[in-house]
């Protein structure tokens, strides 16, 4: 049994890692805006991918108990550096550069997230009602603490600009608050008050940032500005019907239409060439790794491991369903990335990690 | 527990990614598939030259001239700043005027825009050598018009331009683009549907900067066709320097069959400057300009005739018998009527009708206008062709003007006036011309045109001359009377007897009130030459008809050495 599930696991990830580098190859393909070298690059990570994720899957995950917070502090300072003396591009502060290699602070923070927040709740004790006094620690125990945890790395994210992470750690924080076993009087009551805040949010948004959710209300509000990606890349998604164009082949990647068809807006590309065929044997390994993942949480006999676990599917499923989900103009345009597809090392790597975590945890089922 | 509701919740969501992705791909795939094609086909237009204008010798009176233009297609820039920064810095044009040009003709955002018309060779070259910097940037071959006569025959020819947003609204249906070049005056407006060619396109694979990626198909542009003229260059040129600049008009036409052999309107304008961008800054100035350059005064210059209208005045009087030829009244100078006097400018003593129009006599007008009443006299100057189009074949013909006591409350006085071509007749060059044209034809009233041949096909002319109905012996009276202003001593325009050639016509000294100088006209035809024809000379403001005669000696005499008559 735990075999099987390590060898879905290790299928799963092949199979979209690999899915990932051909579509990838041609949205590089004889292009001027898109370098052959993403290709290359991405090549690269796969093979160092999938050694750091064989080399992860042996260690015992009580290591990753150990160092959460370490993990966490480095994050935190990461960000805080990024923010600082971060590369600017593309309109946003989100790239930093150690050691002569560039990444992106704010995809580690997904892994430091997760870690923390796991290794928080697995410390903690179940409470019990005894008066409102009780009550009320509770509600810090269960609810505000791990707020404030996520709340802290989450501004600064947002603060770059990266509305799209942000927004990931918040989902990562609801769906782990939620695994953890927290009354449900906590959590509808503060997913309410969300709900409240939200129209406030427009106000803390970025002009960039709002233009993308009017126009995704109505992309035909500015059909060669903001709207005009989600219509080009609806074109190329649907234009795939059956069987696709064909690799190498569909029109609005390789001309070009697709806006970056390489790195968030790539699962057009899988659409166009690959067709509705395609696409659904993409979502299909997802869902299988899906699965997979929150077997491996159900199997893990103690918290953190369960926690970590569902931290890792449910960061994995938001990315897949936000992202495809924009691509296909269901929702606002937000920089979110198809987990291990898209070009983007530091992304492509930390999903490589966290597949390793998930081996890792097929592994062992150590009681603490 | 929790996991299961996990799990529910994250396969829900993936399963409506399912849905939403079967709905795109397979429901709607054939519209978005058509969509994807339609994104990377393009039709770039290739403009046909227009055809030609050519005189009735075949001289090349407006020609093509290959040129280059700078094209901008608005969806495609990158940086519209960058690019005209780039552009100004080679072309040496400020960058705010092309800007303005820029928003003035962008129509829509795939629809290329021209920034900079006929640039040099050179110019062209340094642009193309950096357009790959600059997606959305173009250089377009097309064809300038050049007319190689500059002013002369302006107000005949026209002017070209690119058509403004209305007119692309307009002749859309027509398959114009907005770069099509359309005649805007003249000839080139008035058969614009001959000059103009039928446009050709290129039709290509394009990537989402409007790159040419493979070329899937041509449909080779068809080339306007030639138009012919009646009118003849030597004769345009020769009335142009006649004239010299003063305010005015000639006509020349051949009297027999209508065809325009000459119309000059004085000051004139360079059709070129509406073509040449370098040019195109003193088109305003035009339109400003107190001596009027843009009116073509042959057609659309409304004048009192004077006493060319005596004419009508005579020709009613013969056509209702109420007028004796022969009868004499006698000119001291002035006719009173009432208080009132009006006046002659000599005392002629006893006139008939020939010496009347041989001198010009007012006074005898004045007495014969009553007996033959103004309601006659309007009724005859209409059927003459005064107060109705002509029907030349250039736009904005004007229709002069005519009243008769039937149309307005009328007064002795305004009879007296509209005698001598006074008052409120107002008539163009071209329909006096024609009223002598039909009186020299015998009543024969013919269609003054332009149009001689299409294509070098020349046109089967089906007769459009009409006869006026008026008694022989009017034109026989009529036409004597008019040999005698020019063959009798005493007559007007007797400086018109050319040896070998026989003229007939009337003078007139208009007055045009207001304090200023007498328009001077000269209307007549020749009776012996190969071929007949009419001739009109009108000097606005002139002075004395004599300087128009002047004019029509000086025509008349160089076309006989040019032995064109």
């Amino acid at each position: 049994m735990r075999r099987e599930l390590e060898l879905k696991i290790w299928i799963f990830t092949a199979c979209i890692v690999l899915m990932g580098l051909v579509v990838l190859y041609s949205a590089a393909y004889q292009n001027a805006r898109v370098s052959i070298k993403v290709f290359y690059d991405q090549l690269y990570c796969a093979g160092f991918g999938f050694t750091l994720m064989y080399l992860i899957s042996r260690v015992n995950y009580r290591r990753f108990y150990d160092i959460a917070y370490i993990v966490y502090a480095i994050m935190m300072i990461l960000l805080f550096l990024v923010l600082i003396k971060g590369r600017y591009a593309l309109g946003a502060q989100r790239w930093f550069s150690f050691a002569g290699i560039t990444f992106q602070p704010s995809e580690i923070a997904k892994l430091g997230m997760i870690l923390a927040l796991g290794r928080y709740f697995s410390q903690r004790r179940p409470t019990f009602k005894f008066g409102t006094k009780s009550n009320s620690k509770a509600l810090w125990n269960h609810l505000l603490a791990p707020l404030f945890i996520t709340a802290v790395p989450m501004l600064f994210i947002f603060k770059q600009p990266d509305l799209g992470t942000a927004i990931l750690i918040f989902g990562i924080f609801f769906i782990m608050t939620y695994a953890s076993g927290i009354e449900m009087k906590f959590l509808g009551g503060f997913s309410a008050l969300c709900l409240a805040a939200a129209p406030f949010m427009w106000h803390i948004l970025k002009p960039y940032q709002r233009d993308r959710l009017l126009v995704f209300l109505n992309p035909n509000i500015d059909p060669l500005g903001a709207g005009y990606t989600i219509i080009q890349s609806k074109i190329a998604l649907g234009s795939g019907q059956f069987f696709g164009k064909g690799w190498l082949s569909g029109t609005q990647n390789q001309l070009n239409f697709l806006p970056e068809q390489h790195t968030d807006f790539i699962f057009s590309v899988v659409g166009e060439e690959w067709g509705f065929l395609g696409s659904m044997l993409l979502l299909l390994a997802y869902g299988g790794l899906i699965y997979t993942g929150l077997k491996i949480a159900e199997q893990v006999n103690d918290k953190f491991g369960t926690q970590v676990a569902v931290g890792i599917v449910g960061i994995l499923a938001l990315q897949v369903i936000i992202n495809m989900g924009m691509v296909m103009g269901l929702f606002p345009v937000v920089g979110i990335t198809l987990p291990m597809i898209s070009y983007g090392r530091t992304s492509f790597m930390i999903f490589m990690i966290m597949m390793g975590f998930l081996l890792s945890l097929s592994k062992r089922r150590t009681v603490f | 527990m929790r996991l299961k509701v996990i799990f529910i919740i994250i396969f829900c969501f993936i399963f409506l990614v399912a849905c939403h992705l079967f709905y795109l791909q397979i429901l709607k795939g054939d519209a978005y598939y058509s969509l994807s094609i339609n994104n990377s086909i393009r039709v770039v237009p290739v403009e046909a030259p227009r055809g030609r204008i050519l005189d009735r010798n075949g001289v090349v009176l407006a020609d093509n001239r290959h040129s280059f233009d700078v094209t901008i297609v608005p969806q495609e820039l990158d940086d519209k700043d960058e690019v005209f920064d780039f552009l100004s810095q080679i072309l040496q044009i400020d960058k705010n005027k092309m800007l303005q040009q820029f928003w003035q003709r962008k129509v829509a955002p795939f629809s290329p825009v021209v920034v900079v018309e006929d640039v040099t060779k050179a110019q062209a070259m340094s642009v193309e050598e950096n357009r790959y910097r600059f997606p959305g940037l173009y250089i377009e071959e097309s064809y300038n018009r050049y007319y190689p006569f500059h002013e002369v025959g302006a107000h005949v020819l026209g002017y070209v331009g690119k058509m403004n947003r209305e007119e692309l609204e307009q002749l859309n249906d027509y398959g114009h683009s907005s770069l099509s070049t359309v005649g805007k005056n003249g000839i080139e407006d008035f058969y614009d549907s001959y000059l103009r060619g039928h446009e050709g396109g290129l039709q290509m694979e394009i990537n989402s900067r409007g790159r040419q990626v493979r070329l899937l198909g041509i449909r080779q542009p068809q080339s306007g066709q030639d138009i012919t003229l009646t009118v003849d260059q030597r004769v345009q040129q020769m009335a142009y320097d006649s004239l010299a600049s003063r305010r005015g008009a000639v006509i020349v036409m051949s009297l027999e069959t209508g065809e325009i052999l000459t119309m000059v309107s004085s000051p004139a304008y360079d059709p070129n400057i509406f073509v040449d961008s370098q040019l195109r800054s003193k088109t305003g100035s035009l339109f400003v300009d107190p001596q009027a350059p843009l009116l073509n005064r042959a057609i659309k210059g409304q004048y009192p005739p004077g006493s060319v209208f005596k004419i009508v005045v005579a020709a009613a009087g013969l056509a209702t018998n109420r007028l004796d030829p022969a009868r004499t009244y006698n000119c001291d100078g002035v006719y009173e009527l009432g208080a009132a006097k009006f006046r002659c400018m000599h005392t002629h003593g006893p006139q008939n009708l020939f010496q009347g129009i041989m001198h010009s006599c007012n006074i005898y007008f004045y007495n014969v206008s009553q007996a033959i009443g103004a309601e006659s006299i309007y009724r005859y100057a209409r059927l003459l062709g005064l107060g109705r189009l002509t029907g030349i074949d250039i736009p904005f013909e004007e229709k002069g003007n005519l009243s008769g006591p039937s149309l307005r409350k009328w007064y002795t006085g305004d009879t007296l006036n509209m005698s001598i071509g006074q008052g409120d007749v107002l008539a163009t060059p071209m329909q006096l011309l024609r009223v002598l044209a039909t009186v020299g034809l015998n009543g024969r009233e013919v269609q003054p045109y332009f149009l001689k041949a299409i294509n070098h096909q020349e046109l089967v002319k089906l007769s459009t001359s009409r006869q006026v109905g008026m008694i022989p012996q009017v034109y026989e009276i009529l036409n004597n009377a008019l040999r005698m202003v020019v063959d009798e001593s005493g007559g007007t325009a007797h400086i018109l007897d050319i040896p070998n050639m026989k003229v007939a016509g009337k003078t007139g000294t208009a007055q045009s009130g207001r304090g200023k100088d007498s328009h001077a006209w000269f209307v007549g035809y020749t009776l012996d030459t190969q071929p007949r024809v009419a001739i009109c000379v009108f000097l606005e403001y002139g002075g004395s008809s004599h300087n128009s005669v002047v004019v029509a000696q000086d025509i008349l005499n160089q076309m006989r050495l040019a032995d064109i008559l």
